[in-house]
């Protein structure tokens, strides 16, 4: 299992093994087939950042389904930041790799 | 490490997000000329009303189209939003007239999309939308043969029914 990205709360691994892949967040490690994967990577996109600051979403609190309803998370306000930025990091990773493996 | 997002998926991430929003595009476009049919068949022009109901349902051909060549690559395609639809018309001209914007919008953003399909080595999805830009550009010639119409005919009394009866024509396709 290789490592694709880390932030500060969130690592994703890549499995070649099993051809899937794992997010690891602080309390549980769990794992997504890559149509998961581009689920997973829709909902953080549509989180609306801006609506944490301007008090439209009073609680600060971002909820997510992930693989099929299996799991349910509870980010807040840091944490969502940071999400985004994993899965930017993330699917560059991905992209980074397709090019190595194309030109090699 | 294996690329198992190629293994996955034949079109690159970021195009498959921009054919998304193509999906809402051409969703809101669907809507769009439904607004347009029951504005017309309220205002008792039946034929131009015919011609958007089509127009709509071509709308929605073109949006399941790119739905299902997504889901077929290994993607997700999802299902649109549709809002913001304008109900408000002052004339059968000012809705031509509309469409033709609108046509001329989408057209920019597939044009748009093959850019970013060779700027990123996406020949699969290039050669996929090749289909759009000849639609497209029949669809602007349409639209500008119904405004054509307007600048010959004129639109006073009668002459706006005699217009409405004109329309079925426009999608004709002119002698090669
Ligand atoms: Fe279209
Ligand atoms: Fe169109």
């Amino acid at each position: 299992m290789k490592v694709l990205h880390q932030s500060q709360f969130f690592t994703s691994y890549q499995c070649d093994k099993k051809r899937c892949f794992f997010i690891a967040f602080p309390h549980k490690t769990i794992q997504l087939g890559f149509c998961q994967l581009l689920a997973f990577r829709q909902q953080v996109n549509k989180i609306d950042l801006e609506t944490h600051f301007n008090g439209k979403n009073h609680h600060g609190m971002e909820m997510l389904m992930l693989c099929n309803r299996q799991h349910f998370f509870i980010f807040n306000t840091l944490e969502s930041i940071d999400l985004k930025e994993f899965i930017t990091g993330t699917f560059t990773m991905l992209e980074l790799n397709s090019l190595l493996t194309t030109s090699a | 490490m294996k690329d198992l997002v190629r293994q996955k998926l034949s079109i690159h991430v970021d195009i498959m997000d921009l054919l998304n929003k193509q999906i809402e595009k051409e969703a809101h476009s669907s809507s769009a000329y439904l607004a347009m049919a029951s504005w017309c068949d309220h205002n008792a022009l039946s034929y131009s009303a015919d011609f958007f109901y089509e127009q709509s349902l071509e709308e929605r051909e073109h949006m399941m189209k790119i739905f299902r060549y997504i889901n077929d690559n290994g993607g997700t395609a999802f299902s649109p939003e549709v809002n913001n639809i304008n109900h408000d018309f002052k004339s059968l001209e000012e809705i031509f007239e509309t469409a033709l914007d609108q046509e001329i919008s989408i057209t920019k953003s597939i044009h748009n999309l093959v850019g970013k399909c060779r700027k990123l080595n996406d020949y699969t999805t290039e050669h996929f939308l090749q289909w759009f830009i000849q639609e497209q550009m029949e669809e602007e010639q349409t639209m500008r043969r119904a405004l054509e119409l307007f600048d010959l005919m004129g639109t006073d009394g009668l002459g706006l029914k005699l217009l409405d009866e004109r329309i079925p024509q426009i999608r004709e396709k002119r002698p090669e």
